[in-house]
């Protein structure tokens, strides 16, 4: 395996930039992911790594050699993609072998090699089947199979998860995961899903509009957001962002009220999440909007003023429409944003 | 209008297929009961109900006309064109499909307006152009002139079938180590078999039928293929020969109905299926 780095990466399409100045070394055995809606530019930026897309400027180093003109057969990275791309042509067995004739492995070892990446993915009683005989999760799994039958440098993965259904995402989610431990692979995986994002990396690239909005550890990306967009991208339910003006060490806003740090002033943005906030308490105030009881929580969405509020409350909360409330929470888990950029503002600076 | 039960809309639907096959096989099984019935029954104007078989076609095709020739001529000239034909549309397609280059879609239509011109106007250049490559009165002449002819058509059919296949598992292969060549070879020709051979059997029927071309290369019956050869019936001291004529088509038909029952599942379904979640 292998370390990436990224130097500087800029890819244009005319006068639409795709990704911007993305700079990032990913060392050897990480599980990075990349995350962000659609269209943030996350998966242009693995199609560079893997060189099915040519960066417009910037360089790409894998294993410290510069990749940035190799060809992509050339590259040694293994790719997994969202629509599984099995050859449907091929069974299984021919699907997983395919990497391994083209990049030249003698052939006495392919059946060894073949078995052995089928039985990691549980997937040795369906070798000599089609792709079209086999259920979503396990084409995903004989996908899976042909990226880990060669060791490759790197393993890029293209939103694997999301053609499965929920309950075959959590059990692949796990699965990926121990994979790519046992294998000591680096990964780079690119998704939207803030959960898939959360259990797997080692380290978060949050994207958005072709720009980095934030690198770190889950916990720093959850605790210690960069800005408005990371704050209500991440978490389920993300954050909620109350704008409204801080005036002498109080925040106020339509239906807020909350201390604030005395050295912020004017328009700014107040964040605090849905676990954080408690039915009661004087910090909101507001009327029922929705009660979504789940089993082992609630949650609650309660109009504020011209917004939205949502809440998690205990299991046993239930209240009817428009029944007023008050909302409360611990001054010492709000977060401040400026108001024209987004940008955190950090408590006493 | 009051609802239709479940068995009477059945019914329906079979009456109106049925129909719809019996207009379209009626007039070859016609062609195949005048074939085997003899010339004088043929040309009465009395109709018969009852007809008397005969082998007299039969026997006069195979026996008093070089019905072997023309037949291995037929073939001969219609599997040699299409094999050029689908091996020249197979990277032209791809080539149109996938590669982005300056006039791309100029170069397509050009292809695609080929078919579209008059064939009598390229009759004489194609005459000497043949006749000073010596080609003149050969099956070879015939499978080229077929090949140019479907070209266009081939290569449109096949590029449809291509841009059909997911970009993804191109991709794929790239990554997994595989050039180009290796993935028309590999991935893209099993992916679209369906269209390549939807093109191949539209190229032969439209060879098997092709006169003009045939009429103007094949000045002796060492050339003729059996569209041609047909037309010798209704001339010369014996007038026409109906039930030689109806037999001769007949035959002419069977091969390609034949082949288009063989291979009826590849023209109406997808490959592709379980490439990518359906």
């Amino acid at each position: 395996m292998a370390a990436i780095e990224l130097q500087n990466v800029v890819k244009r399409y005319g006068a639409f930039v795709g990704v911007r100045e993305f700079s990032l070394a990913i060392p050897d055995e990480e599980f990075l992911v990349l995350l962000g809606p659609s269209g943030c530019g996350k998966t242009t930026t693995m199609r560079m790594i893997a060189g099915l897309e040519e960066p417009t400027e910037g360089r790409i180093v894998i294993g410290g050699e510069d990749m940035t003109e190799v060809d992509a057969r050339d590259r040694d990275v293994a790719m997994v993609f969202q629509g599984y791309a099995l050859y449907p042509n091929m069974t299984i067995y021919d699907n997983i072998r395919f990497p391994l004739r083209m990049r030249g492995v003698p052939a006495t070892d392919h059946d060894r090699l073949i078995r052995r990446a089928a039985d990691m993915v549980e997937l040795g009683a369906y070798l000599d089947r089609k792709p079209g005989a086999l259920s979503g999760g396990q084409r995903q799994r004989a996908a899976l199979a042909r990226a880990i039958v060669r060791q490759p440098q790197a393993f890029l993965m293209d939103e694997p998860l999301s053609n499965l259904d929920a309950k075959l995402r959590a059990s692949m989610r796990v699965q990926i995961k121990h994979l790519q431990r046992e294998l000591r692979a680096t990964t780079v995986y690119v998704t939207h899903d803030q959960i898939e994002a959360m259990t797997l990396a080692d380290r978060i690239v949050v994207m958005n509009q072709g720009a980095v909005q934030q690198v770190g550890t889950p916990d720093e990306i959850y605790a210690d957001p960069a800005n408005t967009f990371v704050a209500g991208f991440i978490g389920a339910p993300p954050m909620n962002l109350i704008d409204g003006v801080a005036d002498g060490g109080t925040f106020t806003a339509p239906g807020v009220t909350a201390p604030c740090p005395a050295t912020l002033q004017g328009k700014v943005v107040l964040g605090i999440r849905p676990e954080d906030c408690v039915v009661g308490g004087g910090n909101l105030t507001g009327s029922v909007y929705g009660v979504e009881p789940t089993g082992d929580m609630t949650y609650l969405t309660v109009n504020v003023g011209t917004r939205q509020v949502e809440v998690k409350a205990a299991r046993d909360f239930r209240a009817g429409l428009d029944t007023p409330l008050t909302i409360g929470f611990d001054p010492r888990r709000t977060y401040f944003f400026d108001g024209a950029t987004g940008q955190r503002l950090r408590h006493g600076s | 209008m009051a609802r239709r039960s479940r068995s009477e809309r059945l019914w329906l639907r079979y009456l109106i297929l049925f129909t719809w096959a019996a207009f379209c096989l009626v007039p070859m099984l016609w062609f195949l009961s005048i074939g085997l019935r003899p010339r004088t029954e043929v040309i009465t104007a009395e109709p018969i109900y009852w007809p008397t078989w005969s082998l007299d076609a039969w026997h006069m095709i195979w026996r008093d006309w070089p019905m072997r020739a023309y037949l291995i001529n037929s073939l001969m000239a219609i599997a040699g064109s299409v094999v050029i034909c689908v091996g020249l549309a197979i990277p032209a397609a791809y080539s149109l499909a996938r590669y982005e280059y300056r006039g791309r879609d100029d170069i397509g239509f050009y292809i695609l307006s080929t078919r579209m011109m008059a064939p009598a106007i390229v009759a004489i250049p194609i005459f000497f152009l043949f006749r000073n490559l010596g080609l003149l009165d050969t099956v070879w002449a015939l499978m080229l002139v077929y090949a140019a002819i479907n070209l266009s058509i081939t290569t449109w059919i096949i590029r449809s079938y291509m841009l059909d296949i997911p970009k993804e598992l191109e991709d794929a292969a790239r990554t997994d180590g595989a050039s180009d060549l290796t993935i028309l070879w590999e991935i893209i020709i099993p992916a679209c078999r369906p269209g390549i051979i939807t093109a191949a059997v539209i190229a032969a029927i439209f060879a098997i039928n092709e006169f003009l071309f045939t009429l103007l290369i094949a000045s002796t019956p060492a050339a003729y293929t059996l569209s041609v050869a047909l037309a010798n019936f209704s001339g010369g001291t014996d007038g026409i020969i109906y039930n030689a004529i109806a037999l001769v088509a007949f035959i002419a038909f069977l091969p390609v109905f034949l082949v288009v029952l063989m291979i009826q599942k590849h023209l109406s379904r997808g490959l592709t299926m379980g490439a990518v979640k359906g």
